[in-house]
């Protein structure tokens, strides 16, 4: 598209910038004539609302960011609401209910796991419980008996990785 | 945006138009409407010509077809407008159709304007057109839409019941740290929203489930979850252990039975699931995931609506399916401007808003994925859009920070911040606002519609718990955010604090649970019930 300006224009660049402009008013129209109804019809969002909302965040990062802003954020504390602390590892010790031995909170899961024996290798079996009839009831994914959508090939332009969306914890 | 259609005025000259017409006008102009296959109408007056101006030719500007004459007048600007020309000279022709979008404008008032009949007429001239079994388009049945009543799930005056005379009384119900049992964050975090979702909460402390009663020839999950409930609410503020709840769980989940990382959003699915299934081999009844009655579905099942549409005809294939969270994938903030502005405006941030936005546009189908189309009996491009046909009472968004690359085989996770907001209007998320903006936004009951009066649900939701996890995928720590009354508190594991709300807003959120308003508020007054009938038991030491 050439530049406005008549003088320097050639009468065909001048019918392209004619056309392109009667094409970018209907348009503007088209779209002014959409949001037009939106409005009048009260099908709009509140942007007044959603602008707070998003100033409020973007204040709430900036102060949390901040170090002098005290602990609020950081990961120790000292006392909890109820004033008592507790130790790294949770020390409450009680009986397993699979083996009757005295374990520690903390280290209950891991000990729960070798006693029932399950885990990694214990998942390669085929278990013969009444759970496991329970089970053969739902789709037999863990995931989601109502998988409720498939959502395959959702590019996201994240390279070549699409999500699942599963993460792990500690 | 409340979800009600405003029914706007009509101008002096509209009214005037209809006073003398009647539907007549509209009814006629149904001839020269021309549907097409994306939902959006036109006006075609000549099949065999470009429309021009019945005064000058041109066919520049606007055109505007006469309802009265049917005749096509320009309008290049408000001082020259031969549409208005028309109007002076034959009295009365003061309403047209804008033809390249088929709305109303009254050329006096040199704006357009609204009429619900004439957006009913556009409408059936759309039902006409479209290829048969499109269903988004129904008239509005009549009383067919039971008064859905608001299902909080329990008596809330059981939880004056409980009762704890300590010092610590005022501060919320069911506030108690759970011990870490060795990686079992992702399951503590999913616990204290469970624990604080009202309508769940009000099911198990109101006692629905009776764990004398139940029958224990097969292990109950519910059971177990019942128990944790008491000891959370019992009083007792010490972290407490919910290791008779993972035994239980391993029993019924032996895939997920292992110690080691594991997904919280995985949990929070496993164990609604257990939940329903204990429902459903006690209860011969099998109604269907839309109508279960067991805590879980009435809790948090809502129903997805998945529309296909040809690209070439406009036949779409519909279909319906339960869901008991949403799983959205990340936006992709504009690498640009994630910092703010000297204004203090935000540019450029992922927003959950925006992501429900991606959820449910119209997505173009890959050309290797032509569907078959019934209509046009070959495959054809397709599009496909989502929305959300029903809402639960309580909303679980899933963000899907775990991106995994087939190609390099390596997975990673997503760190990008996502603003939320605390409260949340869903209304142009539904099927009724999604449709309706798909045939161009009409005055018209479309299918999903529910009219005010027939139900005590509204799409206004009040967020009310957050799940984040911080660190890598393969190692990482969940904490759950809870707001009672308005004040969030910190549960990580055993310990509970109290943060500001810009704490909250700042997090990196993974899931986020949001309930219907008014069982939020409603929630609260449960709470405020707890606190007047230990008022004068309580001593001194208040929070």
């Amino acid at each position: 598209m050439s530049a406005p300006n008549e003088e320097y224009a050639s009468p065909h660049s001048q019918l392209s910038s004619h056309f392109f402009g009667d094409l970018l008013d209907s348009i503007i129209v088209d779209i002014a004539s959409e949001c037009h109804r939106i409005a009048r019809l009260g099908l709009d969002r509140n942007l007044e609302e959603e602008e707070e909302e998003l100033r409020l965040s973007a204040q709430a990062r900036v102060r949390v960011a901040d170090p002098s802003n005290g602990g609020e954020t950081n990961g120790k504390y000292v006392v909890d609401i109820f004033g008592q602390t507790h130790p790294a590892v949770a020390n409450e010790i009680f009986e397993c209910m699979n083996c009757g031995r005295s374990i520690m909170a903390g280290r209950f899961a891991p000990h729960l796991e070798k006693c029932m024996g399950k885990g990694r290798k214990a998942r390669m079996k085929a278990t013969r419980s009444s759970t496991a009839s329970q089970t053969r009831h739902s789709r037999g994914s863990p995931i989601s008996l109502y998988s409720p959508y498939s959502n395959s090939n959702r590019s996201n332009g994240v390279d070549d990785y699409c999500n699942e969306g599963g993460l792990d914890d500690q | 945006m409340s979800g009600t259609i405003v029914n706007p005025k009509p101008c002096p000259h509209l009214a005037n138009y209809r006073k003398k017409h009647g539907l007549g006008g509209y009814n006629s102009l149904q001839n020269n409407l021309k549907a097409s296959p994306h939902g959006k109408t036109t006006i075609l007056k000549d099949v065999s010509q470009a429309p021009r101006c019945n005064l000058c030719s041109t066919n520049k500007g606007r055109l505007y077809f006469c309802l009265i004459c049917s005749q096509i007048y320009c309008f290049l600007s408000p001082d020259s407008s031969h549409a208005f020309l028309h109007s002076q000279s034959e009295r009365d022709h003061e309403i047209a159709v804008d033809m390249e979008r088929a709305e109303l404008f009254c050329v006096v008032c040199c704006d357009q304007v609204y009429d619900p009949d004439f957006d009913m007429a556009v409408m059936c001239k759309q039902i006409k057109e479209l290829p048969c079994n499109n269903d988004c388009v129904k008239v509005r049945k009549q009383s067919s839409n039971k008064r859905r009543k608001v299902d909080d799930c329990g008596a809330s005056k059981d939880l004056t019941l409980l009762m704890d005379a300590g010092p610590s009384s005022c501060l919320p119900l069911g506030l108690r740290g759970l011990n870490n049992l060795g990686n079992t964050c992702f399951m503590n975090s999913v616990l204290q929203a469970l624990l604080h979702t009202p309508p769940f909460r009000n099911y198990f402390l109101g006692d629905s489930h009776n764990r004398e009663i139940c029958r224990r020839s097969s292990p109950c999950l519910a059971c177990d979850i019942d128990a944790v409930f008491s000891a959370v609410f019992s009083g007792d503020r010490t972290p407490y252990s919910p290791a008779r709840f993972l035994y239980s769980w391993w029993q019924h989940s032996a895939n997920l039975a292992s110690y080691e990382q594991q997904d919280a959003h995985e949990f929070f699915i496993s164990m609604l699931d257990r939940i329903h299934e204990k429902e459903e081999l006690s209860n011969s009844q099998n109604k269907g995931a839309g109508d279960c009655h067991c805590i879980a579905h009435r809790v948090f099942s809502g129903v997805l609506r998945s529309d296909v549409s040809c690209t070439v005809c406009g036949f779409t294939s519909t279909t319906h399916d339960p869901c008991v969270d949403i799983s959205l994938d990340m936006q992709h903030a504009p690498s640009l401007a994630e910092k703010s502005t000297k204004t203090g405006k935000s540019v450029g941030i992922s927003t959950l808003t925006g992501c429900l936005d991606l959820f449910t546009r119209p997505e173009r189908l890959g050309s290797d994925q032509k569907l078959y189309c019934q209509n046009c009996e070959v495959r054809q491009d397709s599009l496909k859009q989502m929305s959300i046909r029903r809402l639960p009472l309580v909303l679980c968004f899933h963000m899907k920070r775990f991106a995994h690359s087939h190609i390099r085989k390596m997975s990673k996770k997503i760190d990008q911040y996502l603003q939320f907001p605390f409260s949340l209007d869903m209304t142009p998320y539904l099927s009724s606002s999604i449709i309706r903006n798909r045939f161009g936004n009409r005055i018209f009951a479309f299918d999903g519609d529910e009219s005010d009066m027939s139900t005590e649900l509204s799409t206004e939701f009040e967020l009310f718990a957050v799940v984040t996890h911080s660190g890598k995928l393969e190692a990482g720590h969940y904490v759950t955010y809870l707001r009672l009354r308005n004040q969030w508190y910190k549960c990580d594991d055993a310990w509970i604090t109290r943060v500001s709300e810009k704490v909250v807003r700042a997090l990196q959120s993974y899931m986020m649970y949001y309930i219907q308003k008014m069982l939020y508020y409603k929630a609260s007054d449960d709470l405020d019930c707890f606190e007047m009938s230990t008022q004068e038991s309580a001593h001194g030491g208040c929070c």
